[in-house]
C-alpha cells in the first residue's frame, strides 16, 4: 500500500519538474532561437551562437600525473621513519631529489651542488674540515653526514631545524655556501623543460618553487639508509666478528667505554645534544645554546650516527680530529671540564676512560664494523 | 500528523539535552613530582641545578643534572574489583615539563580505593626494541649485550666536586628484573576516590623522593659507584630495595 503511494508521489514530482522546464524554455522563446551546443568560451568546441549548453564541452585538460608511492620499510631496531604528511615519498620525487642533489644549478655561479660538500664516499660529508663556498669563504663547522638522516628529529650540529626539508632551505642561499637566491633558483629551474616535466611528474605542479625543491631533496635524503654493515650481518648471524671487534663491542656497550649512552640503538645516535668535554670555557662555538638561548646548552652539539664513521673523517662539529685514533684518545685522556659537560663523561676526574692500547684498538676495530662499503658506492644514490 | 509527532520528539530532545549542567565526564590528571628532602626539583635549565645543593644519607653533597625514568602499568583499583589501566608506560624527563603529567579522559564512574604502578618495566615489557616507536626508545635504551630492554631510571650529576660525576642508572642488568611495584592502601587525601559525573576533575600526585634511593635499608654513597653500576647487581638490588621501601608516595585531590 505504502509503496503504491510512493510511486504515485514520484510520478507527480516528475510531472511538476517537467512542467517547470517547459515553462523556462518557453520564457526564452521570444528573444533568441534555441541553439543547442557548448556555451563555455574556454572549451575547444565553444559555439558562440549556442544559447543552451547541452554538456558537450570538451576542454584541453592536463590529466594530473599520479606519482608512484614509495614505501620506506623501517629496518629492525629503527622506529618508523617520520615523514611529513605533506611530502609523501614517491619514486618520481626521489629521482628528482637525486638529480637536484647532484646538480650545480642550485648554486649562484653553477659550480657547486650538494655533493660538493656531502660526498658519497665520505658518508655524504666533507673530507675537508670546513667546507669552502662558491666565494671561497669557509664555514666553521664540518659538513654533517647524511646517513639514516630520515630518523633525525633535529638537523644541523646545533639542531636549529627539525626536518630535512627545512635543512635544505639553508645551504642554497647561505652566503658562504651556494650563495644563491630562491628567486634565481626558481627562474633557472622553470627555464628548464626537463625540470618542468620532472616537477610535474613528482608533484603535479606547473611552476617550480623553493618548497618543492627542498621537498624533493628531502625525499632523496630519506633513502640514504645504511643497515648492511658487518655489524648488521653479525646481528643477523651471517658472519662472526673477530675477537678484537667483539671485545670492542663489549667496551662500546658497557660503562667501560660508555659509547652507547649517546651512540645507542641500531641508529647509533640518540637524537639529543651533549657537551662531550671538547673545550674549556669560553666556548668558541656555543652550539645548541645559539638556538635555545639557554647558557645551560652552551657547548652542546647533536650526536652524530657512528654508522660509516670510518669514511666520514674529520670528526666532531668542527672537524678537529682527523682520525678515529684521535677521537678515542679524546675520550680516553683528553676530556676538558666545562660547566655544561655531560655527567655521562663520568671518568672526567681521571682524565677519561683510561683504556689500554689494546682496548683502544679493539674499540676502533668495532667502530669499523659499522662501515658499509656498498652504501658509499651505491649506484642508486648517483644520477 | 507525522510532522506533529516529529516536532514533539524534537522539542523533547532539546529539553532533555538542556536539563543537566554538571560535567558529564571526569578527567583524571596524574602529576609526577620529584623532590629532594621534600623540596621540589626544578627544571635543570635552572642555573642553580648544577651546584651541589643536595646532601645524601652518606653525607655527600651532590647536584642533579639528569633525571629520566619510566613508570609503567599505572592502574586504578575500584572497591568492586574492577581495575582501570591509565597508562601502560609513562616517560618522565626533568628537562621536559610536558612529561610531568598526563590526563586520562572520561574515567569510568566508580569508587577507587587504590592506585598501583611499576617503577621501570617488568620483564614482560623490558626487551630490546619493545618500545621502538616511543620517544624514550633512544634515550632509555639498555644494550642487548647487557640484557637488553631499557633503563628504568637515569639519575646523574656531580658530587664531591664539579668534575666528579655519579650515574645512577637502574635497569634489568643481564636480564634480571629489578623493577618493582608500588601500591597504595587507599588513596591519601581521599580515603575513597569517588569518581562520578557530579564530582568534576580529579588529580593524583605521584611523588619521587630522590634522597630515599640512597638511604634505607641500604645507605649508598656515590663514592662506591666506581666505573658505573649498570653491571653491578648488588647495587641494582640495593636500589630496588630502597626504592620499594619509601621512594614513592601518592596524594589525591578532587
Amino acid at each position: 500500500m505504502s509503496s503504491l503511494l510512493q510511486q504515485v508521489n514520484n510520478i507527480m514530482n516528475k510531472r511538476v519538474s517537467l512542467l517547470l522546464i517547459i515553462g523556462i524554455l518557453f520564457s526564452c522563446k521570444k528573444d533568441l532561437p534555441i541553439i543547442i551546443g557548448c556555451t563555455d568560451s574556454t572549451a575547444l568546441n565553444y559555439n558562440n551562437l549556442a544559447t543552451y549548453d547541452d554538456g558537450s564541452c570538451i576542454f584541453d585538460t592536463i590529466i594530473p600525473y599520479q606519482p608512484t608511492p614509495y614505501a620506506i620499510v623501517s629496518p629492525s631496531g629503527f622506529p618508523t621513519m617520520p615523514i611529513p604528511e605533506n611530502n609523501p615519498m614517491t619514486v618520481e620525487g626521489i629521482a628528482l631529489g637525486k638529480k637536484l642533489f647532484h646538480d650545480p644549478i642550485l648554486s649562484r655561479d653553477g659550480t657547486q651542488s650538494c655533493t660538493s660538500c656531502h660526498l658519497q664516499i665520505a658518508g655524504f660529508s666533507d673530507t675537508n674540515r670546513f667546507s669552502q663556498g662558491i666565494n671561497g669563504s669557509f664555514g666553521d663547522r664540518n659538513a654533517s653526514t647524511i646517513i639514516n638522516a630520515g630518523w633525525n628529529i633535529f638537523n644541523f650540529w646545533d639542531g636549529r631545524v627539525a626536518t630535512l626539508e627545512d635543512q635544505a632551505f639553508d645551504p642554497i642561499v647561505n652566503p658562504i655556501e651556494m650563495n644563491n637566491t630562491w628567486g634565481n633558483v626558481e627562474n633557472m629551474l622553470n627555464a628548464s623543460a626537463t625540470y618542468k616535466e620532472l616537477f610535474r611528474k613528482a608533484f603535479n605542479i606547473e611552476d617550480i618553487d623553493s618548497t618543492h625543491v627542498v621537498m624533493a631533496i628531502a625525499q632523496f635524503e630519506r633513502t640514504l639508509i645504511s643497515v648492511n654493515s658487518r655489524y648488521d650481518k653479525y646481528l643477523r648471524q651471517e658472519l662472526q666478528l673477530t675477537p678484537s671487534e667483539l671485545n670492542g663491542y663489549v667496551i662500546f656497550n658497557t660503562e667501560k667505554g660508555d659509547c652507547f649512552h649517546c651512540h645507542g640503538t641500531e641508529m647509533f645516535m640518540d637524537n639529543l645534544f651533549h657537551n662531550n668535554g671538547l673545550d674549556i670555557e669560553p666556548f668558541l662555538d656555543i652550539g645548541l645554546a645559539k638556538v635555545t638561548g639557554f647558557t645551560s646548552d652552551n657547548g652542546k652539539f647533536k650526536t652524530p650516527t657512528l654508522r660509516n664513521i670510518e669514511f666520514s673523517a674529520p670528526y666532531m662539529h668542527d672537524g678537529r680530529f682527523s682520525s678515529l685514533e684521535e677521537v678515542v684518545e679524546h675520550y680516553n685522556s683528553g676530556l676538558n671540564y666545562s660547566s655544561t659537560i655531560d655527567p655521562l663523561m663520568k671518568k672526567l676526574n681521571i682524565g677519561g676512560l683510561q683504556l689500554t692500547n689494546q682496548e683502544k684498538q679493539d674499540l676502533i676495530a668495532f667502530l669499523k664494523t659499522l662501515s658499509e662499503a656498498d652504501f658509499i658506492t651505491n649506484p642508486d644514490f648517483t644520477p | 500528523m507525522q510532522k506533529i509527532i516529529l516536532l514533539i520528539l524534537g522539542c523533547s530532545l532539546i529539553f532533555t539535552a538542556c536539563k543537566k549542567d554538571t560535567p558529564l565526564t571526569t578527567n583524571l590528571t596524574i602529576n609526577f613530582i620529584q623532590t629532594v628532602d621534600g623540596t621540589s626539583l626544578t627544571n635543570p635549565d635552572h642555573p642553580t641545578i648544577n651546584t651541589m645543593i643536595y646532601t645524601n644519607a652518606a653525607g655527600e653533597d651532590y647536584s642533579i643534572q639528569t633525571l629520566k625514568y619510566l613508570i609503567s602499568d599505572i592502574t586504578l583499583h575500584a572497591d568492586d574489583g574492577n581495575t582501570l589501566l591509565l597508562d601502560e608506560v609513562h616517560f618522565i624527563d626533568i628537562s621536559d615539563a610536558s612529561t610531568f603529567s598526563f590526563t586520562y579522559q572520561n574515567v569510568a564512574n566508580n569508587n577507587y580505593t587504590s592506585i598501583s604502578f611499576d617503577m621501570g618495566l617488568d620483564s614482560s615489557k623490558n626487551s630490546s626494541n619493545f618500545y621502538v616507536n616511543e620517544d624514550f626508545h633512544s634515550t632509555m635504551f639498555w644494550p642487548e649485550s647487557n640484557g637488553g630492554g631499557y633503563h628504568y631510571m637515569k639519575l646523574e650529576g656531580a658530587y664531591a666536586n664539579d668534575s666528579t660525576f655519579y650515574n645512577t642508572h637502574t635497569g634489568g642488568t643481564m636480564g634480571a628484573d629489578y623493577s618493582f611495584s608500588f601500591s597504595t592502601l587507599g588513596i591519601p587525601g581521599s580515603s575513597l576516590l569517588n569518581i562520578d559525573d557530579e564530582v568534576g576533575d580529579v588529580s593524583i600526585n605521584i611523588n619521587m623522593e630522590i634522597n630515599n634511593w640512597y638511604q634505607t635499608p641500604n645507605e649508598i654513597a656515590f663514592s662506591t659507584y666506581g666505573m658505573g653500576i649498570m653491571m653491578n647487581m648488588e647495587k641494582q638490588m640495593q636500589l630496588q630495595a630502597n626504592g620499594s621501601l619509601d621512594v614513592f608516595s601518592v596524594t589525591a585531590s578532587q
